[in-house]
């Protein structure tokens, strides 16, 4: 079943359930259905790639499910992005259409039923382009095929144990691919997912009180988030949320520290699970409990916290490096117009295509997997992946930039991006700080703006000609 | 309100020396989940909670002790 049936089926079951609660109000899944549908009419059959100026909405929701059910692809473009990068991003996934989310028409009449048969779509078209860092400094479209979508939102209802009276918070921006987590197992599930502006208010006391009064079952939260949460808790004392069942965590490696600290909390009850995954292999395809009910492990046996093991619809090898590479369903199609990049991470082997992940692992014996660190430069920055040499190629780009090397460093126990800049002579070094800043601004996202720029004589390299890291973290602390 | 009772929670936080009064916490690399780390000890040590938005435009210790004097 594709995944719009799989909602449709869902909105026909349970047509007077709620399935989004935003701020409190509710959106029924019948109101959802006919939105979808009318969504779906306005962009007519096959609309290609359609790219949507995401916001924190239902509207949003609807948009991403109307496109499927018309059978185009989604490509979500931040708002907040620089425009250059916008358009680059359209143009990379070629968006033929842009719909706005808030154009939705809820409540359109007219709108035919919501039972009408689906127009049939190639499981192997694509459901959404999404796009990771690259190292030539634009991005990378991954073009993630319908049947992996489906396959993938399948083992994670499972995974979840998702039923019709949970509720899910909807945590995730909606830009990147862990919200099709919350959303996707939830929508089709029959469930409510709770979409609330006191999600992201950055304090964790509003933060549990949401949590506690929408009666919120499961949480995904970025590591990163979870280990603030963890080290609050910790201080603060806050009751946890008495509904709460389920907390997912991902994105990058889990501290043992932290995680003793919950398991030292009321948590006996909870089920806390470690996920990992890349976009090129769809949300996740490893998984595993790493406290409560079904945890296999005592919590604070580890010095690094595992990775899990492979979901059943996941085909996994590890190469004689270590690397994990990932096959099945579950794989991209590859990144679009990018042959070669295509051609380096997706292999064959055997008949059997696979994703070079570019993450080493090592196997337990009972086949637990513990990420052991990267085989390239590649870091994650508050659980986005970054490719330092996309940074790099942006400043070095800048006429006073004579030089420039970028890495991830550790401020205050965690993964920051630093830049090291050698100026030319005729840069003025008190200024070149916030002309940078306000150059890489004007050219790409957030995340991938360094958090400390330092003005430097020349590149501290090693006697091998790498960069000498120590040099880098003395330079800082 | 002091100023440098919030400058202390700055370097606290970043895991830094001295804060003058102006610098600003995303420039001495701060980011938006140090941030919360930021509001989490002024809503313990002062009672105020604060949003994300309301740091992002005071992110020095002397804009951000005058809004909470502000709401005290």
């Amino acid at each position: 079943m594709s995944l719009i049936e799989a909602f449709l089926a869902a909105a026909e079951t349970y047509p007077q359930r709620t399935a989004i609660d935003h701020n409190g109000r509710s959106i029924r899944y019948a109101e959802l259905a006919q939105a979808v549908w009318a969504v779906a009419d306005l962009l007519g059959p096959s609309p290609g790639t359609v790219g949507v100026p995401v916001t924190y909405s239902p509207g949003t929701i609807a948009t991403m499910l109307g496109i499927w059910a018309a059978g185009g692809a989604y490509c979500p473009v931040d708002p907040a992005f620089p425009a250059q990068r916008q358009q680059a991003m359209l143009t990379a996934a070629g968006c033929r259409t842009v719909f706005d989310p808030a154009d939705v028409p809820w409540h359109a009449t007219g709108s035919r039923a919501p039972h009408r048969p689906l127009a049939a779509v190639d499981a192997e078209r694509p459901a959404y382009i999404l796009f990771t860092s690259g190292s030539t400094g634009q991005p990378k479209p991954v073009v993630t095929p319908r049947r992996a979508i489906a396959t993938t939102v399948g083992s994670l209802r499972d995974l979840f144990d998702i039923a019709a009276d949970d509720r899910v918070l909807q945590f995730a921006s909606l830009n990147w691919d862990t919200c099709f987590e919350e959303i996707l197992p939830t929508l089709t599930a029959g469930a409510c997912l709770v979409m609330n502006d006191e999600a992201h208010t950055g304090s964790f006391v509003r933060f549990l009180r949401l949590v506690e009064r929408q009666a919120v079952t499961v949480l995904d939260l970025p590591t990163a988030f979870w280990h603030e949460l963890v080290h609050y808790l910790v201080e603060d004392r806050f009751a946890l949320p008495a509904d709460l069942r389920l907390v997912i965590i991902g994105g990058e490696a889990a501290s043992p520290a932290r995680l003793s600290d919950w398991a030292a909390l009321d948590t006996a009850h909870l089920r806390l699970l470690n996920t990992y995954g890349c976009t090129e292999t769809t949300l996740i395809t490893h998984a595993g409990d790493l406290c409560g009910p079904q945890a296999k492990n005592q919590p604070d046996t580890f010095t690094q916290v595992p990775i899990g093991w492979p979901l059943p619809h996941v085909l996994q090898h590890v190469s004689e490096q270590g690397e994990l590479t990932i096959g099945g369903p579950c794989l991209a199609l590859g990144y679009r117009g990018l042959p070669e990049a295509t051609e380096q991470r997706f292999t064959t082997v055997g008949g059997v295509r696979f994703f070079r992940t570019g993450d080493r692992v090592e196997a337990a014996p009972d086949g637990m997997l513990t990420h052991c660190g990267r085989l390239d430069s590649e870091i994650k920055i508050r659980g986005i992946r970054v490719n330092p040499a996309e940074v790099e190629v942006h400043l070095a780009a800048h006429p006073s930039v004579a030089a420039v090397v970028v890495a991830g460093v550790t401020v205050a126990d965690h993964v920051a991006l630093a830049a090291f800049v050698v100026p030319r002579p005729h840069a003025d070094p008190a200024a070149l700080d916030a002309e940078l800043r306000a150059f890489l601004d004007s050219r790409v996202p957030r995340h991938l703006v360094p958090s400390r720029i330092s003005i430097v004589g020349e590149l501290p390299h090693t006697a091998t000609g790498k960069i000498d890291r120590e040099f880098m973290r003395r330079h800082l602390s | 309100m002091s100023v440098e009772g919030v400058s202390a929670i700055f370097g606290r936080v970043l895991q830094v020396g001295d804060v003058g009064s102006e610098s600003d916490f995303f420039t001495l690399g701060g980011d938006s989940l140090l941030a919360t780390r930021v509001l989490s000890a002024v809503a313990r040590e002062y009672g105020v909670e604060l949003s994300f938005d309301d740091f992002a435009d005071a992110p020095t210790p002397a804009a951000l002790a005058e809004r909470i004097a502000s709401l005290r």
